[in-house]
């Protein structure tokens, strides 16, 4: 089996396995539509004010939503006992992760496609741009990444779920800084020019917790 | 204790002697901020240090990783303590420097704020140290946790100096440092870094003996059974 | 603008927090090195 193909057969997995039952997901859209309506509690505010907590309303959303999912990449393999069948079987430990990570990324999208037009109506402030929309995808790479690897680690330690956000929402800081702001500037009018540094940060990220993590998955997976 | 421990204790403490002496007596008091401004001279060496401790973490967690020698994390987890302390230094004296000066204990400066992510990092390092039961794996996930943290420093730092704010950024010599107030600074870094090296063999030491012991009573169950 | 009683608070807490970690440190040391010895002669009995 090529690698390619086995990264993308792991992917597949993840995938069809979860639009079958459907546990994670549904369970995660509904948690992330839910910190959107608590913020209509705890903020109550006219238009002008949504419009500049936006970005960061979207990415507090995104990053607790994110990470409830990313918990369970590995929980549901660890459960029914695949992690063994699927660490012995002819595919290399750093296609594991590519595989995990793509699958994560689509319920991620997913996510994402939920929570963009459900905002939009919700508050009545479009986030719909081009931009927006490119720099939350670019910021989606890193932060998965990241993510699977403490997932990965996580599932193998005694606290389990506990683990996760308090190693992973410091760490991905940058991004939610970059993305944020980013954000902030396309919605009061800025142009693309305008966010060359944040995107520069974001793409960093990317290129350093995509490499990063692919060496160090064989050290979380040894047993 | 050991040898090396107590020359490490000898010349940490004539360093900090000197040091103090030089901060408190020999130096000027800075124009601008008076007397306040003479917490620089440790509040910066504190936060080189724990930079540099977290290097050595990062460093020795790779070395862990390729030789799997448990000694090499004892390294990197001994400097990670010490990091995680001198980062917690560097936020109280921050604060305590802040007050006076910008009128709040906190702000949302930049420095300040790569400060506190950097101790949250190495803060979950050990409490998700303490999840482990398996001595082998708390090793390897350590290394990982310290390389990664690391890693993730300058980014962090890059991207909150870019964030905007609307809070003063540091600000401390415009026009550099120069003369007594140089001089003083270098020998508070190196009375901070003999410091260092004090709480490494210290830490060290105390890992080792942790490690024989629990190595010791495992031997006992085994010939008990 | 002199601000003393902050300068002291900081360098004091620098200084005894500092002393006091190297102490708890020894004391720990000291309680491990008692417990080597004692396994070590139940080991060899």
């Amino acid at each position: 089996m090529n690698y390619w193909k086995a990264v993308f057969a792991i992917a597949k997995k993840d995938v069809i396995s979860e639009l079958r039952n459907r546990e994670i997901i549904s369970s995660v859209l509904l948690f992330a539509v839910l910190t959107l309506i608590i913020f209509h509690f705890a903020f109550t505010a006219d238009q002008k004010t949504i419009l500049s907590l936006a970005p960061g309303m979207l990415w507090v959303a995104f990053a607790f939503s994110g990470v409830l999912s990313i918990n369970r990449a590995f929980i549901s393999e660890k459960e029914d006992n695949c992690m063994e069948g699927l660490l012995a079987s002819p595919v290399s430990r750093d296609a594991i992760f590519l595989g995990k990570a793509i699958g994560s990324i689509v319920f991620m999208l997913i996510i994402e496609i939920v929570v963009f037009p459900v905002f939009t109506l919700l508050y009545n402030v479009s986030v719909i741009n081009p931009i927006v929309i490119l720099v939350t995808l670019l910021a989606t790479i890193g932060f998965v990444s990241i993510g699977i690897l403490f997932s990965a680690l996580a599932v193998n330690t005694r606290a389990r779920e506990m683990v996760l956000p308090i190693l992973f929402l410091p760490t991905v800081v940058p991004l939610i800084i970059a993305a944020v702001s980013a954000t902030s500037v396309i919605l009061d009018g800025g142009k693309f020019s305008d966010i060359t540094q944040y995107m520069l940060i974001i793409v960093a990220f990317d290129i350093i917790f995509v490499t990063v993590p692919f060496i160090l998955f064989r050290y979380i997976v040894e047993e | 204790m050991r040898r090396r421990t107590l020359i490490a204790f000898g010349i940490s403490a004539v360093m900090i002697i000197v040091a103090l002496v030089m901060v408190f007596i020999v130096c000027p008091t800075e124009a601008t901020m008076g007397n306040i401004q003479r917490i620089f001279y440790f509040h910066v060496p504190v936060a080189w240090n724990a930079f540099f401790s977290f290097f050595v973490t990062f460093v020795f967690g790779i070395v862990y990783l390729k030789t799997r020698n448990p000694k090499y994390d004892f390294i990197a987890e001994s400097s990670a303590k010490i990091g995680l302390v001198f980062a917690t230094l560097i936020l109280l004296t921050g604060m305590i420097w802040a007050k006076p000066i910008w009128g709040v204990w906190w702000t949302w400066d930049a420095r300040l704020t790569s400060s506190l992510v950097m101790w949250l990092i190495y803060l979950a390092y050990f409490i998700i140290r303490s999840y482990i039961s398996e001595e082998e794996k708390k090793y390897r996930f350590g290394s990982i946790i310290g390389i990664v943290g690391f890693i993730d420093i300058p980014i962090v730092a890059l991207s909150i100096q870019l964030a905007p704010t609307t809070h003063p950024k540091a600000m401390i010599f415009n026009d550099g440092l120069h003369g007594t107030m140089l001089l003083t600074l270098l020998l508070s870094i190196a009375a901070m870094f003999a410091v260092y090296f004090l709480f490494m063999f210290l830490y060290y030491d105390l890992r080792t003996d942790e490690y024989e012991i629990a190595r010791m009573k495992k031997r006992l169950l085994k010939e008990n059974d | 603008m002199d601000n003393l009683g902050y300068l002291f608070a900081a360098y004091t807490l620098i200084w005894i927090g500092l002393c006091v970690l190297v102490f708890d440190i020894m004391r720990k040391q000291k309680k491990n090195r008692q417990e080597i010895e004692t396994l070590k002669d139940k080991i060899e009995k």
